[in-house]
């Protein structure tokens, strides 16, 4: 019983890390209308941003999360200008092929700068556990948790109530109405695609604080598990995403205790090809991302 | 005359706006069938439904004795029923010759080992393209242009084309979705004989257009939406007569104010 | 250039045309007579290899505009089918081949298959996810594959009671599966079959309204790309001897995705040059080897920004950023309406 709670606290403290993959991930989708494949390796460049942070600034986990969410959104202009600004009204493979290209670029150029071993990450808080009726809860989940919530309701806030998150949902859904209605798309879009990226390098740090380790090449995986949770939410609907995240959390670490760790990576595999037979346009209101 | 295309209570709802609200129709063999209405009373819709592209939210059709409904657009095409977009989808970067091609999909069947060694199904299949293709083309005038890439062609060239397609297929029903749109009063006129011409050689002809004029001197049955309803369904006599239609085109006011003119 | 090449050549009379066609066949058939170097011959091979496998990527990438990246799970299932079968079960190798394409080609399409009613997004992530499955399961299933090891040794195929074990006679070998695959991949594209293929790419919902069965000709176009990798990995197996999981790295599948994209997705013979490009400059770059990656991401970007219809791809085409055309486009639906 305790293993099937701690295994259950487990799952939704990485789901959690998912989920905000995924909102960042479908954030990107939902605004260009294109999809990335770099998302993984900005994921990753956030966990050596923070790290770096960490050992400048010292182990303050907010610093780090600023950190990583600045270095990752200049990353985000940077892709942004590359893969997305020219390409917006060309065929969409285009973009695509580029976001593939660029994310070769990161993902070997990070292996010769930073060497391509794993390295292990600054432990940010004592091994502490805190008792909450059968539930047993690290600091550092507590935290996880509290950092991914708040920015989830923040996010949710800036796109209900702000007004570039207003202009940015009308772009979302239509970008010809929203340039008739005097919105600089463009504008838009960069914005949107830094908010996506800089979650992602958030995403990136937390994961890498979690497994105490990060490294060059963790980016593949983690791009694909972002992917996998966003489908859910038919790539475009942010807050099934961050559902889809939660979920694939858990799945994924009950099925690690059946089977074992060396499979972690099969479980998302397996959740996005069974959502794709049950559930192909995932639960979004306009249907998931159109052709 | 049989019944061909036979629509019961066709409704389809996206969210809260109901495109088409329970339409019933019928196409008889032989005929040239035009829908009008209105921008937005859900005749691309219907024409959408018709052909597979969208699934019906309520109602049923039948073509030639068989379901339509949960049918794919290609299963739909293979049971005899063409049709062109109103925004002209042909294979832009294809030469015309080759979007005939095409069209021959349901007619032939060289399967992956018959292409491959070359087959006697796939050389008969290839000739059969060919020279039927070649036919299609000339009975349209567009011989001289059948190595041309399709995306260079003039608008009612295009046009001609996607009809030239479509009439591969052999189709027992073709739906024209505003074939006349973009062309000029002349080329309007030659289409017209065209289609005419067409439903004299035994083709069955559903059309969605906006020049009445075109409509009431080729159609001789004519199905009037309006905000997806049906008004009103009849010969082109019939349909200039009704009030609903006049109402739905013109405007009351405007209605009133012809009447006062004539007065 | 390649139009009025071709056009020239077709001009030639006809017995000039048959001895320039012989001439260069012999000399392509003698090339390992003359260089002897087996590093020479080495490179050639894997031109050769990567002549089918990006050519067959291609086929899938270019000819039906879905989009696979993970080529090389595909390439990976058929080169352990035959080292599995030959070192562990005694096979022939000639026996092996046919099991280890059909076998590639069955995996492909059951992976692929919830994808094919989806926009192409899908089956790139899924193929994506696959490559890296595959490598997982061939890492940890110690029992067939070996795991971390690997497997060993994989006996040299036979030819006429000759082994067949340098490079040079390898050469033949994947030569006649490279020809192979560009002759008959020709004869499909010219059929109904790649007419029909091509009519999906270049607008899905027109094709459908002709009655192009969507989903069975996107399976058929899938597992006849996977077929062709899984052959290739197949003669692989022996060439390398040895296989381990790290081979099959979603790098390789980026390298094989490289070579088509530099050479021109949607024409015959533009893997065939990117695999040229592609694995000379591998050699060029060996002194930098860690940065191969790099140019070849440079590269890709490049490409888009310059040529998206790569070296070869013809400018008037589905491949092509046709900015010209760009308000037809729009009315055609074949493109995203203007934004900006």
């Amino acid at each position: 019983m305790d293993y099937a709670i701690s295994i259950l606290v487990n799952g939704i403290v990485q789901g959690s890390i998912y989920a905000l993959m995924a909102l960042g991930y479908s954030v990107i989708v939902g605004i260009t209308g294109l999809v990335t494949f770099t998302h993984g390796e900005v994921m990753m460049m956030g966990a050596f941003a923070s790290f770096y942070v960490f050992e400048l600034f010292g182990s303050n986990i907010l610093i780090g999360a600023i950190g990583s969410f600045i270095v990752c959104g200049i990353l985000g202009i940077i892709i942004y200008k590359v893969c997305y600004e020219r390409f917006l009204d060309a065929p969409r493979h285009i973009a695509l092929i580029c976001t593939i290209g660029a994310s070769m670029i990161i993902k070997n150029m990070a292996q010769i700068v930073f060497g391509p071993n794993q390295k292990p990450m600054f432990g940010i808080f004592e091994n502490q556990l805190i008792k909450i009726g059968p539930v047993q809860l690290s600091v550092l989940q507590l935290v996880i948790l509290a950092i991914v919530v708040i920015l989830a309701l923040g996010l949710s806030l800036f796109f209900s109530k702000s007004k570039y998150g207003i202009s940015m949902r009308a772009v979302s859904q239509d970008k010809t109405a929203a340039s008739l209605m005097g919105l600089n798309v463009n504008a838009n879009a960069l914005l949107g695609n830094v908010i996506g990226c800089g979650l992602a390098g958030i995403a990136g740090m937390l994961i890498s604080v979690y497994y105490q380790a990060f490294q060059a090449t963790m980016g593949g995986p983690l791009g694909m598990k972002a992917f996998s949770a966003s489908v859910l939410g038919g790539l475009t609907d942010s807050r099934f995403a961050a559902l889809g995240g939660l979920f694939l959390g858990l799945i994924e670490n009950f099925g690690i205790a059946v089977s074992s760790a060396s499979f972690r990576d099969i479980f998302a595999f397996i959740f996005l090809i069974l959502i794709l037979i049950f559930k192909p346009q995932g639960f979004s209101k306009k249907g998931g991302i159109k052709l | 005359m049989s019944q061909l295309l036979v629509a019961n209570n066709v409704s389809k709802h996206f969210g809260g706006l109901k495109a088409v609200d329970n339409v019933d129709m019928i196409i008889n063999e032989g005929d040239i069938f035009g829908i009008i209405g209105p921008n937005g009373a859900g005749k691309t819709t219907f024409f959408n439904i018709c052909s597979g592209v969208y699934k019906p939210t309520t109602g049923e059709i039948t073509f030639d004795g068989h379901s339509l409904v949960g049918q794919k657009p290609e299963q739909i095409a293979r049971l005899g029923m063409a049709r062109t977009f109103q925004n002209i989808r042909l294979f832009k970067y294809m030469s015309v010759l080759e979007n005939v091609f095409i069209g021959f999909q349901t007619k032939t069947r060289t399967g992956l080992a018959d292409a491959i060694l070359h087959t006697a199904a796939y050389k008969s299949d290839e000739q059969l393209i060919r020279e039927e293709g070649l036919k299609v083309l000339d009975s349209l005038g567009l011989l001289p242009f059948k190595d041309t890439k399709a995306g260079n062609l003039s608008y009612g060239m295009q046009r001609k084309v996607e009809i030239a397609r479509a009439l591969a297929l052999g189709p027992k029903l073709l739906l024209l979705d505003e074939p006349a749109a973009g062309m000029n009063q002349l080329e309007k006129q030659e289409l017209m004989h065209f289609v005419i011409d067409l439903n004299k050689r035994g083709y069955t002809i559903a059309l969605i257009e906006h020049d009445m004029r075109f409509v009431m001197n080729s159609c001789n049955r004519i199905l009037v939406l309006n905000f997806g309803q049906k008004i009103c369904e009849g010969t082109p006599e019939e349909v200039r007569e009704d009030k609903g239609v006049n109402e739905a085109y013109f405007g009351k006011g405007l209605l009133v104010g012809r009447k006062g003119a004539a007065a | 250039m390649t139009q009025t090449l071709k056009a020239w050549f077709s001009d030639l009379p006809k017995a000039v045309r048959i001895l320039i066609f012989g001439l260069g066949a012999v000399i392509i058939l003698l090339i390992p007579r003359f260089l002897t170097s087996s590093y020479i011959m080495g490179i050639i091979c894997r031109i050769l290899l990567y002549i089918t496998l990006a050519g067959s990527l291609n086929v899938i990438n270019g000819y039906t505009g879905q989009f696979s990246i993970g080529h090389a799970g595909f390439f990976a299932v058929g080169c352990y089918t035959t080292a599995i079968l030959s070192s562990n079960y005694a096979w022939d190798f000639w026996f092996t081949l046919p099991i280890a394409g059909i076998l590639t080609a069955i995996i492909g399409l059951l992976v692929a298959l919830p994808t094919f009613r989806m926009t192409g997004i899908y089956l790139s992530i899924v193929t994506l996810g696959f490559s890296e499955i595959i490598r997982l399961i061939a890492l940890n299933w110690t029992g067939l594959t070996g795991g971390p090891l690997g497997i060993k040794g994989i006996p040299a195929p036979q030819f006429l009671g000759m082994n067949i074990r340098r490079a040079g006679d390898y050469y033949y070998i994947f030569l006649l599966f490279a020809v192979l695959f560009l002759l008959v991949t020709n004869r499909v594209l010219k059929s109904r079959i790649g007419r029909a293929w091509i009519s999906i790419r270049e607008d899905q919902q027109a094709a459908q309204s002709l009655g192009v069965e969507l989903v069975k000709y996107k399976a058929m176009n899938f597992a006849y790309g996977a077929f062709w990798a899984g052959l290739a990995g197949a003669i692989y197996a022996p060439y390398i001897n040895y296989v381990d999981s790290n081979t099959f790295t979603l790098d390789e599948g980026f390298n094989i995705l490289s070579m088509a994209i530099i050479g021109g997705m949607g024409t015959l013979g533009g893997p065939v040059l990117g695999s040229f490009v592609v694995n000379i400059l591998n050699e060029l770059l060996r002194p930098v080897s860690a940065y191969r990656l790099v140019v070849y991401g440079l590269l890709i970007v490049v490409m888009m920004w310059i040529r998206p219809q790569g070296i070869i791809g013809a400018s008037d085409s589905m491949l092509a950023d046709d900015r010209t055309g760009a308000d037809l486009l729009e009315r055609l639906g074949l493109k995203k309406r203007r934004t900006a």
